[in-house]
């Protein structure tokens, strides 16, 4: 039997289930498992309800299930939120003393007195070290690993609350391994392989400083500030600039000053800061500034949820910015593939001279998996600024070019002057009313979408050839889109998936090739409007099924994705 | 001016004829052709609106963007390329209006730029309407009953947030308006020079006449350095409209935080593979 087993750790905020998680997730990961962890977490600092999933097997894994096998209780509202959803037979750990558990054929009740644990340590601050303790014993797991981990991790700790978190974990271990020694947990030891852990937001991070980012801007905004913390975090070892604005509006328009000065650049942000910078692209277009816009989607209108995912802002990124002008957006399903996508991006922005965006969400940018590795000369960062050698003169920022590509220089370079201009302009940049300037101008910057179609990331087909049901993803669908497509495929389906990264500009005539065999194409999107079908069918004049759509902030599993699908059959 | 003037521009300029604009202009040339700058070492950065259209018509670098956004550009450019000499040039509504929050965090973070802004009181581009700075009871077509708002002194609310160069200065003043523009370029940190300037076509109030009646130089008897001081000198407005460097102060500049004079512009760092494997290491 392969592994596949479910853990949710909830409690409220503040009762340290992210400590929790992530010690689980790194000894898991270096034991050689794979891993998927998402997050669910409201938006408060204390209080609430929270929870990390997180999902173990012994091949990789691309979502997260609904049904987990082992629940880490930290309060009664834990019980009681998941107590429903669990799987058949299931485990609650959870504290004897204050958490009480409704009886039951399938339930496994751990109970252990982790408060009393925990002030027998030497503070009431330690529960959730017994906690994990206990989840060490029960899935037996090295203690030893887990006492080397709060030793090396919890350097910002006092001694005394090392030593306290210490004692509880292994009076939570030792407890749980005398207690329960009945409780068999089915998975097999892993072999000892060590796998990186990377969430979207460090994969992201990671490409744009690999990709060459100089100088970044933001305003803080959920769910894409991880990105901006990472980059901030790293920035004196990489010789970049990173600068809080006072709103997205400096933040973009910061961004556009220093790339026109010749640094690579990026802005991150959600929809509601997206809608702020929507004139600095529109200027990003007219004057021909590269920029990386990396717009980690959220359930809007408006302040929307705050901390939950959503697919809602594809309409958004395809029109930003008034006028007309070109842009790259790519929308990356894994972080691995954000990886990859972040590097290309940085490189795009300066090649083409556009805005590139990169359409992200809270499920790509929270969620946990397991790679054995990523490699940085996969995708090289590469110059695209005309050399001195090259650089002739007078230079024209704007010359009127075959590919509608002008050499790119920067302000100063061997001596040459130049101005970037938000107007009808002339080669040489200066304000003017002319219509053929107008129109000589529109027609070079479109021409740039000849090279920009022939770039990374064509739509991707997985599954059985000449399907006659292709599902198609787009983003962090992936992950759920193609473990359906397992799925369905071990029950002997005609099926398969398109997972579309690169989404601007529309890669038709591949797309027309992959679908032509399916006679019922699904999309499934984290949207009412279904806006990723609506674009589909608008390019490839193909008619598509009814898609699975899903607009209550929460991302896709593989059961809800079968569950409507097969609805939608009848 | 005994030295040739490389800044000069030879094109079109679409100004109004007696603009007060042209008169900065020649005050910035006549500032970059002092300091011995060199056309490529410089960038000017505007935002929108007459004033705006500075960096078309002078031979140095340019960044003509959006309306109210110059400062963040500006910000911006320096930061990728500290050898870059940055001024802005703009005008009221582009800087104290539509820009009116940047400007505030543009003087907090002292960033080592010069901002001249064109303040006319009055909008020109679109033709009349009132500016941050109008006065009260103006009339317009867009403000029939007067202006019933009152302006922004753009002085008084550098001074509280300590910029490091805070100076006022009248158009038709060129040669003076030029040394307060030197002296700002030598200031490190963020300079203002807030010019008075008469819009002939729109604003029949604060007219050549109004404003020369009016200002008078600040002499060696005021000291620059004393904020009380600085805060009263800064409200005067009515018959009596003082021009000078109305305060002084000194602070560290934003990059002086992150980089050293002799460093490498960022422009011209590069991201070594090493350091990215370092990155990927972190998370086994």
């Amino acid at each position: 039997m392969p592994i596949d087993f479910n853990i949710t750790i909830a409690g409220s905020a503040g009762q340290g289930l992210q400590t929790i998680a992530n010690i689980l997730l790194k000894v898991l990961a270096r034991s050689g498992y794979h891993l998927f962890s998402s997050q669910d977490y409201m938006s408060r600092i204390r209080g609430g309800h929270n929870f990390t999933n997180i999902r173990l097997s012994d091949k990789p894994i691309y979502s997260t299930t609904v049904s987990p096998q082992l629940l880490v209780a930290l309060d009664q509202q834990s019980v009681d939120v998941h107590y429903k959803h669990l799987a058949d037979p299931a485990i609650i750990i959870h504290d004897s003393d204050t958490i009480k558990v409704k009886k039951s054929k399938k339930i496994q009740d751990v109970a252990i007195p982790l408060a009393k644990l925990s002030r027998e340590s030497g503070s009431s601050a330690y529960v959730n070290s017994a906690a994990v303790g206990a989840l060490f014993a029960l899935l037996r797991l090295d203690l030893n690993d887990l006492i080397t981990f709060l030793e090396t991790r919890f350097i910002k700790k006092s001694p005394e609350q090392i030593k306290g978190n210490i004692n509880a974990a292994t009076k939570g271990f030792t407890y749980t391994s005398e207690n329960y020694t009945n409780i068999k947990i089915n998975i097999d030891k892993a072999r000892k392989k060590n796998r990186m852990l990377i969430n979207g937001a460090e994969s992201i991070s990671i490409g744009m400083i690999a990709g060459g980012i100089r100088f970044i801007s933001a305003y803080p905004m959920t769910p894409s500030t991880g990105i901006f913390t990472y980059i901030t975090g790293k920035a004196r070892k990489f010789g970049i600039i990173s600068e809080q604005a006072e709103d997205e509006i400096a933040a973009c328009n910061m961004v556009l000053g220093a790339s026109a000065a010749g640094a690579r650049t990026a802005v991150t942000t959600s929809g509601g800061g997206l809608s702020l910078m929507c004139e600095g692209i529109s200027l990003a277009g007219a004057a021909e500034i590269p920029i990386v816009i990396a717009n980690m989607q959220r359930p809007g209108p408006a302040t929307g949820f705050p901390t939950r995912t959503a697919q809602e802002d594809l309409d958004l990124v395809l029109n930003i910015g008034h006028g007309e002008f070109p842009r790259f957006i790519f929308a990356p399903g894994t972080a691995e593939e954000a990886f990859y996508t972040s590097i290309h991006a940085m490189n795009l922005a300066e090649k083409y001279q556009v805005p590139v965006f990169i359409l992200g969400d809270q499920h790509l940018i929270d969620s946990c998996i397991t790679l054995d590795k990523l490699n940085p000369n996969k995708v090289k960062y590469k110059n695209y600024m005309v050399k001195n050698s090259d650089l002739k003169k007078p230079y024209f920022r704007y010359k009127n070019t075959k590919s509608g590509v002008s050499p790119l220089a920067y302000y100063g370079q061997d001596k040459v002057t130049f101005i970037v201009d938000s107007h009808i302009h002339t080669e040489d940049g200066h304000i003017s009313e002319d219509m053929v300037v107008a129109r000589k101008l529109t027609e070079k910057r479109f021409r740039k979408i000849n090279g920009m179609k022939k770039e990374f990331y064509g739509p991707q087909y997985y599954g059985l050839k000449n399907a006659k049901t292709i599902f198609v993803s787009w983003g962090s669908t992936y992950g759920a889109v193609r473990e359906t497509i397992d799925s369905l495929l071990e029950k002997k389906k005609s099926v398969a998936m398109i997972h579309y990264n690169k989404i601007w500009p529309f890669p038709v005539e591949e797309s027309i090739q992959l679908l032509k065999s399916g006679k019922d194409i699904c999309v499934v999107e984290n949207n009412y409007q279904a806006q990723f079908n609506r674009l589909l069918k608008r390019e490839t004049n193909i008619d598509t099924g009814e898609p699975v759509l899903r607009y209550d902030g929460r991302p896709f599993n593989v059961q809800y994705i079968i569950e409507k699908f097969e609805k939608r059959q009848k | 001016m005994t030295e040739e003037n490389i800044f000069h521009f030879s094109g079109e300029r679409a100004w109004c004829p007696g603009c007060g604009d042209y008169s900065i202009l020649s005050s910035v040339e006549k500032a970059l052709v002092n300091l011995r700058k060199k056309p490529h070492e410089v960038l000017i950065v505007s935002g929108i609106g007459q004033a705006a259209k500075l960096p078309h018509y002078i031979n140095t670098n340019g960044f003509d963007g959006l309306h109210g956004r110059a400062l963040p550009a500006a910000f911006g450019a320096k930061v990728a390329n500290h050898k870059l000499m940055v001024l802005v040039t703009s005008g009221d509504g582009d800087i104290y209006g539509e820009g009116g929050n940047h400007f505030i965090h543009a003087i907090r973070r002292n960033i080592d730029i010069t901002l001249i802004v064109h303040n006319n009181q009055v909008y020109g581009l679109t033709k009349g309407q009132a500016s941050p700075t109008s006065d009260l009871g103006m009339v317009t077509k867009t403000q029939p009953d007067g202006v019933v708002t009152i302006p922004f002194n753009p002085l008084t609310m550098a001074i509280t947030l300590d910029a490091v160069f805070v100076a006022r200065s009248f158009s038709k003043e060129i040669e003076f308006t030029s040394k307060l523009i030197e002296e700002g370029i030598n200031t490190p940190g963020f300079s203002l020079i807030d010019v008075l300037q008469p819009c002939v076509s729109f604003n029949h109030v604060n007219t050549y006449k109004w404003y020369s009646d009016r200002v008078y130089q600040l002499d060696n008897s005021y000291d620059p350095a004393d904020k009380s001081k600085a805060y009263k000198k800064s409200s005067e407005w009515g018959d009596k409209i003082p021009i000078g460097v109305i305060y002084k102060n000194s602070r560290r500049t934003y990059l002086d935080n992150f980089i050293k004079p002799k460093d490498l512009p960022l422009i011209k760092r590069k991201t070594n593979i090493r350091g990215i494997e370092s990155l990927i290491n972190e998370l086994y």
